[in-house]
């Protein structure tokens, strides 16, 4: 299923913060939303989602408009990984983690979801800290325990699963470079299983080898979309204020950066 | 040891629970054996005669111990419900609703009421009868309004702009009760100080029961609300995100929350820190699951408050102590308690 901004515009106070602009996410792949501090990545990321209401323009979820659709259907098929989720009670990570399922079901959890927050734990490796206090933990693991909340949320075994998407902003940013790895993998197996994945990421070099299409916002405004092999060093040059040499790699090209 | 379930933990509050009430209805400086009781409910069902010797007794157990009995009861499951419920709306474990000024606000509307209800400038006339609830419910939700607002204004609760925004309306709502009670004649004047520490023994038949019956409909309301409490712990944009309405959610509940313990308070006065004691003791017991949270905290909050109006009909007997002075007593030391776990908490974090 596409997701499809068509002349969104979005300002709040007077000030706008996203300029008037239409963009279709490519169903099924990793797109990657990247961009200098303040570029509006995550205002993106929430209009997409149909957190927020568009000040002019509308989001398309297939054919319908995002804001017509009921949210606990649209919970079925979307997620969004918040970057840092605090929460100030006494709560074990399975119970975290069971909140993935609350869109599916209505009083008690089923044994089918008692299973698919199980698997979760497992894929992000928390499965033995299971029973552990989630403000306990280290903001790392508390965002793995977010990212199983997530997954469990669009959970499925199916031979053909139905069309899900799946938003990530800046999922990696608190975590050590095996987990950032993990975690990317995780993503792009979800999107080879027909999952479109959005995704801010600050890492340009992990943009470019998870990523199938980067987006690059600059000033509220949508400055290019590219496939990683298109991506410049004049483009990168343009968004970020940076100069960067490309080095040759074996398996794709690694970016170095200059100021 | 085997950690009881979260059914088997309610049942056990609600046994707890009946045992203290059957103490409460025998308790005081009137003593009812428990077979007296069982006579006198059994004559209440029109089942067997009473002995013309007991006719007093039976008055004093209908009239006065039997509605301060329930009033006791829901007065407790509210102010233990509502802690819960304000701990999850502002996404804080220290908050109660004499700390976010939702108490003191329906206490200065209520008193507005009592002392200004007779002169001239009477504008709640036309409500009659209605207006004490009425006016309580409206000076809660403006203060309890105000403190929302500026603990929540950033997406976030800040716990320093919480507890500064309860201080600042409590004062000021405590500053406009008291110029009432200075500018009331007796002997409404006494009911409002006498009111400012909370107590039962204004309790009858009318007072209970418009308690109760404003209670039971939103206690069904809220118990349905435990799966969005639960999601709203990590906050309003990923609570919606798994399909809730969280500002929908918020401000109805506020509603909720507002209307149960202004019209308690306007019943029986303040009675602080149930609402903090309660909900903490529940997350000891079993968890912070709020499925579990709504209904035991309202039993345990009933429960509590059974056992301390016990207290403080004997603890002075034949006269007795206004319940606030007790909560305050117990409440404080363990709000304090409180309060360092969680800078500690923070501090670690």
């Amino acid at each position: 299923m596409t997701i499809r901004l068509e002349a969104v515009r979005w300002a709040t106070g007077g000030t706008t913060i996203i300029e008037t602009m239409t963009l279709a996410f490519a169903a099924n792949r990793v797109n990657v939303i990247l961009g200098p501090n303040g570029a509006g990545k995550s205002t993106l990321m929430k209009l997409a989602a149909g957190r927020l209401r568009p000040t002019g323009g509308r989001v398309l979820l297939g054919e319908s408009d995002m804001l017509t659709l009921d949210g606990r259907a649209l919970a079925r098929t979307r997620a969004f990984l918040s970057q840092h989720v605090e929460i100030d009670f006494a709560i074990s990570v399975e119970e975290v983690v069971l909140m993935g399922r609350y869109p599916h079901f209505s009083r008690a959890p089923g044994r089918e979801d008692r299973r698919i927050v199980a698997a979760a734990l497992e894929l992000v490796g928390m499965a033995e800290r299971r029973h552990r206090i989630y403000p306990t933990l280290s903001g790392g693991e508390q965002q793995r325990v977010q990212l199983a909340r997530v997954l469990a949320q669009l959970w499925s075994d199916e031979a053909d699963p139905p069309a899900r998407i799946l938003f990530l902003d800046e999922p990696i940013a608190s975590l050590d470079v095996h987990h950032q790895l993990h975690i990317l993998e995780t993503v792009r197996a979800l999107a080879a299983q027909g999952c479109t994945v959005i995704v801010t990421l600050h890492d340009l070099n992990l943009a470019l080898a998870y990523g199938d299409r980067l987006i690059f916002l600059r000033d509220g405004r949508l400055q290019a979309i590219e496939e990683p092999g298109g991506v410049t060093p004049a483009l990168v040059q343009r968004i970020f204020d940076v100069r960067a040499t490309a080095l040759g790699d074996a398996d794709g090209r690694v970016l170095r950066f200059h100021l | 040891m085997r950690r009881l379930s979260w059914i088997q933990v309610n049942v056990l509050l609600a046994c707890l629970l009946a045992g203290c009430v059957l103490l409460a209805l025998s308790a005081g400086s009137f003593y009812f054996a428990p077979a007296q009781i069982a006579r006198f409910l059994a004559h209440g069902l029109g089942l067997g005669a009473i002995a013309p010797e007991e006719t007093l007794d039976l008055n004093v157990f209908t009239t006065l111990r039997l509605p301060r009995v329930l009033l006791c009861g829901v007065t407790g499951a509210t102010l233990g419900l509502s802690g819960t419920l304000m701990q999850g709306l502002f996404r804080n474990p220290i908050v109660e609703p004499g700390l976010a000024g939702t108490s003191a606000g329906a206490a200065l509307g209520a008193s507005s009421v009592f002392v200004l209800g007779n002169s001239a400038l009477s504008f709640t006339a036309p409500l009659g009868t209605a207006a004490v609830p009425v006016m309580a419910f409206a000076g809660g939700m403006l203060a309890t309004l105000v403190v929302f607002r500026i603990a929540t204004l950033f997406g976030h609760t800040d716990v320093l702009a919480l507890l500064l925004a309860g201080i600042a309306v409590n004062a000021m709502c405590n500053a406009g009760t008291g110029f009432l009670s200075y500018i009331a004649r007796d002997p409404q004047a006494r009911n409002i100080t006498f009111w400012n520490l909370g107590t039962f023994t204004t309790a009858d038949w009318r007072g209970s029961l418009l308690v109760t019956a404003i209670f039971l409909p939103c206690l069904i309301l809220i118990l349905r609300r435990g799966k969005d409490l639960n999601a709203l712990m990590l906050g309003e944009d990923d609570a919606a995100y798994l399909g809730f309405d969280p500002e929908r959610l918020v401000w109805r509940l506020l509603v909720l929350n507002t209307l149960i313990v202004s019209v308690a308070t306007a019943m029986v006065g303040v009675i602080a820190f149930v609402g903090l004691i309660v909900p903490h003791m529940m997350r000891l017991l079993r968890s912070s699951d709020y499925r579990f949270l709504l209904p035991a905290s309202a039993l345990g909050g009933a429960l509590l408050m059974e056992a301390i109006d016990v207290v403080a009909r004997l603890v002075i007997r034949p006269a007795e102590l206004p319940v606030g002075i007790i909560t305050a007593l117990i409440g404080a030391p363990i709000f304090l308690w409180i309060l360092l776990a969680h800078r500690r908490r923070i501090a670690s974090a």
